[in-house]
């Protein structure tokens, strides 16, 4: 169905999103808003990765990109909720574009390298420009929900609906981009450039695009989490978040954005998981080394047993199952 | 084909249809399910929440705040509570990532529905914490936060939370009152972090009226470089420094003296409180815990090793019970002053206890309550301010800071964060309550 009426399944399941939002104490509406953020940020992975195969260990410093960009836009030019978002994406896809003309000529090892030391050294460059306010961060305040929405209507739920509306909304543009022209540009030159090149495929051009996008997405999952904490500093966009995408993005399977609910549902429910068995079984060494463990022991055994991810192993295991049908 | 992807759209359909009613028919969950009192609090009990680095880059040295706040708490506890209500404390790992900090301030709001936050530490952690999770909207203290920043003193931006740390422009005004008077006509130099925290003492230096021979800033996160350490003592060579002030992380302390150490480049150290921590600078090496002896230092609090002090021989005896195997350090001291102000207050707040009253009591009694600083307290309805001063000391071969007047003999200056003078201080501080409670 998902194939024939794309619009209409996202649609419908904003609206499972939008009851859902209504039922939940805050906390779960919080960690839906953050499991929206995540979405967003590994979509923007699988994309570059899967899709255009040049691997990135630094989103989070296109998320930076993003974050600080929608802060400023905030505090100097006051400017709308929704602008602020536009501001992130375009700025996001500014510095991807520079940094795609830089990541075309590299790949493998080299190219994670680089992003990898982008990732750490941009966030402290906020420490050089006072405008950027330094450790401590600048407040990102997108303000109260609009009073329309009623008494009861809390901060947080203003957060899931935004973050939730960017994530369908963008989640659905890259599924159709994936499956256009570009998209399939973009898998030829994964799956072997020389080959993509003959068919007449401008590699370097379709490379520096496909990290544009990526870094577009990245800005606009780096703006949303800088609104559900109020704040963008060096200290919210560190190494971990960048190890943390990548990691959702490899269990979600980096070939298809069919999976991507996994690796962003898994992101957030492995810290309660852990909670839950530190309470019963333990203490507070477990729960603050317990999540960690399991994420790394969840990316070994996707890695050996899953590698293409949950979502693509069933695809195909059913594909085989259709053949053998199809033979008797 | 056609006719299974009607049959799956069908499906597909009836699957989500009776998902969502579901989803609706749960209850709505009550929003707010404390009628009359607040949260976290009964007749028999009183829940406190606090978020800290207990891993990762930060750890060293905080991790030990909060279980010296536990050790402090239980035997409150154990001495029949705070109007015989038994303090427990919720700890989270932040790991000193806000993102994370919000996500684990909102479980202790959300989940566990503790009373008040307390001793929350890192400017940047507090600040979206307390942004993010709405704190005053929702009327929450966030008692005695572990951050020099002033701007948490705005009562009007931050009407719920309360710092009890001196800031940094308080610090480096008296640092510069010191050098000043101690080290005249000596070329001196200053090192410090390019960033609000370095510039915010730049900022008091200047206030006091000193100036340097020899300005050295660093990035944040480069003083971890080996280059940058030694490039530093090259520096001070050529300037022919005599006096050394560092304004900086423990790690930039570690890389100062480590380099001047190795290049045999000798100078007198004067080092911020933040950056003078031997439990932090032990965790990079042990042997390094030596460079700090004959360093000049500034604490609030009294001497770690200064059993003279009733507060000091209290929470010594109270930690070794509860931990007999960490030593008593600045951390564990902090710790269990911000539990035992914590306790100061919630016995001001009266048996009738609110989070409106407790904050009330602080505003309005906080500046004459028992606690174990040497400086006054300034809380007042219209300003948050902690601590306000501090005094000078040496550090030890082993680290411990040890006043100059004599055998724990302490010369105090206070003075704020604007453009008031430093001033020896006359402050003295109340007596301990009995037994220390």
């Amino acid at each position: 169905m998902l194939k024939r009426h794309p619009l209409f399944t996202f649609i419908f399941f904003g609206f499972v999103l939008f009851l859902i939002s209504n039922r939940l104490d805050e906390l779960r509406v919080y960690q839906g808003a953050t499991v929206a953020i995540y979405a967003i940020g590994i979509g923007s992975i699988i994309l570059l990765t899967g899709y255009s195969g040049q691997v990135s260990l630094g989103h989070g410093a296109l998320l930076a990109i993003g974050g600080y960009a929608a802060a400023l836009a905030r505090i100097h030019y006051n400017a709308p909720v929704w602008l602020t978002f536009v501001v992130a994406v375009l700025a996001a896809a500014v510095g991807g574009a520079l940094l795609g003309l830089a990541a075309a000529r590299l790949s493998g090892p080299y190219l994670a390298g680089t992003t990898l030391a982008l990732a750490i050294g941009l966030p402290s460059i906020a420490n050089q420009f006072s405008i950027l306010g330094g450790e401590q961060g600048l407040s990102f305040d997108i303000g109260l929900p609009p009073a329309s929405l009623g008494e009861d209507f809390t901060q947080y739920k203003w957060f899931f609906w935004i973050s939730w509306l960017a994530a369908l909304i963008s989640l659905y543009w890259l599924r159709n981009v994936m499956n256009s022209r570009y998209g399939r540009s973009w898998r030829a030159v994964r799956s072997n450039d020389v080959a993509a090149e003959l068919a007449g495929i401008h590699v370097g051009r379709n490379k520096v695009l496909a990290f544009t996008i990526s870094a577009g997405l990245a800005g606009l999952a780096g703006a949303l989490l800088g609104m559900t904490i109020s704040l963008v500093s060096p200290g919210v966009f560190p190494l971990a978040l960048s190890f943390s995408l990548a990691t959702g993005a490899v269990l979600s399977g980096v070939t298809t954005l069919g999976g991507v609910m996994i690796g962003s549902v898994t992101l957030v429910a492995i810290p309660e998981i852990a909670l839950a068995i530190a309470n019963r079984y333990g203490s507070e060494t477990i729960t603050t080394n317990l999540p960690g463990l399991l994420v790394s022991a969840l990316l070994i055994l996707t890695v050996l047993f899953v590698p293409n991810g949950p979502v693509e192993q069933l695809r195909a295991k059913r594909g085989k199952n259709e053949h053998s049908l199809k033979k008797k | 084909m056609i006719r299974i992807n009607r049959r799956k759209l069908i499906t597909t359909s009836a699957v989500l249809a009776i998902a969502a009613l579901t989803v609706a028919t749960v209850p709505a969950q009550a929003l707010n399910p404390n009628m009359g009192s607040d949260p976290g609090v009964t007749a028999s009990s009183i829940k406190l929440g606090i978020t800290s680095p207990l891993t990762g880059i930060a750890a060293p040295g905080y991790s030990k705040i909060p279980g010296a706040m536990k050790a402090y708490f239980d035997y409150v506890n154990t001495n029949g509570g705070v109007y015989n209500r038994k303090i427990t404390l919720v700890s989270k790992d932040d790991q000193y990532i806000p993102t994370t900090a919000v996500a684990k301030a909102n479980e202790l709001i959300l989940r566990d529905k503790v009373f008040a936050l307390v001793g929350t530490l890192g400017t940047a952690s507090t600040k979206a914490l307390t942004a993010s999770t709405q704190l005053s909207k929702r009327g929450i203290p966030s008692l005695f936060v572990n951050s020099g920043w002033s701007g948490f003193a705005d009562s009007k931006a931050y009407p719920t939370t309360f710092p009890h740390l001196p800031s940094y422009q308080m610090e480096a005004k008296i640092m510069a009152k010191y050098v000043k008077e101690t080290y005249p006509g000596k070329k001196i130099a200053l090192i410090y972090q390019d960033d609000d925290f370095g510039r915010d003492a730049l900022a008091g230096f200047k206030t006091a009226g000193l100036t340097f021979d020899t300005y050295i800033p660093y990035a944040s996160g480069s003083q971890s470089l080996p280059a940058t350490g030694a490039g530093w003592i090259s520096k001070l060579k050529t300037a022919g420094t005599e006096v050394t002030v560092l304004f900086g992380v423990s790690s930039a302390s570690t890389a100062a003296l480590a380099n001047a150490y190795a290049a045999g480049f000798k100078t007198q150290w004067v080092l911020g409180s933040v950056g003078g921590d031997a439990t932090t600078i032990a965790a990079t090496n042990k042997a390094y815990v030596g460079f700090l002896y004959g360093a000049k230092g500034f604490s609030f609090a009294p001497a770690t090793t200064d059993t003279t002090d009733e507060y000091v021989k209290l929470f010594q005896g109270i930690y070794a019970a509860a931990q007999p195997t960490e030593t008593f350090d600045n951390n564990v001291l902090a710790g269990m002053s911000n539990a035992f102000l914590t306790v100061q207050a919630l016995k001001a707040a009266g048996a009738n206890l609110t989070r409106a009253g407790l904050m009330k009591a602080i505003e309005t009694k906080g500046s004459t309550f028992a606690n174990p600083f040497l400086t006054p307290l300034g809380y007042s309805s219209t300003a948050h301010i902690g601590a306000q001063g501090y005094w000078v000391g040496t550090y030890g071969p082993t680290g411990a800071l040890t006043p100059d007047g004599g055998k724990f003999a302490y010369v105090v200056y206070t003075t704020d964060s604007g453009t008031g003078p430093v001033v020896l201080s006359t402050y003295k501080r109340p007596a301990m309550p009995a037994k220390g409670l």
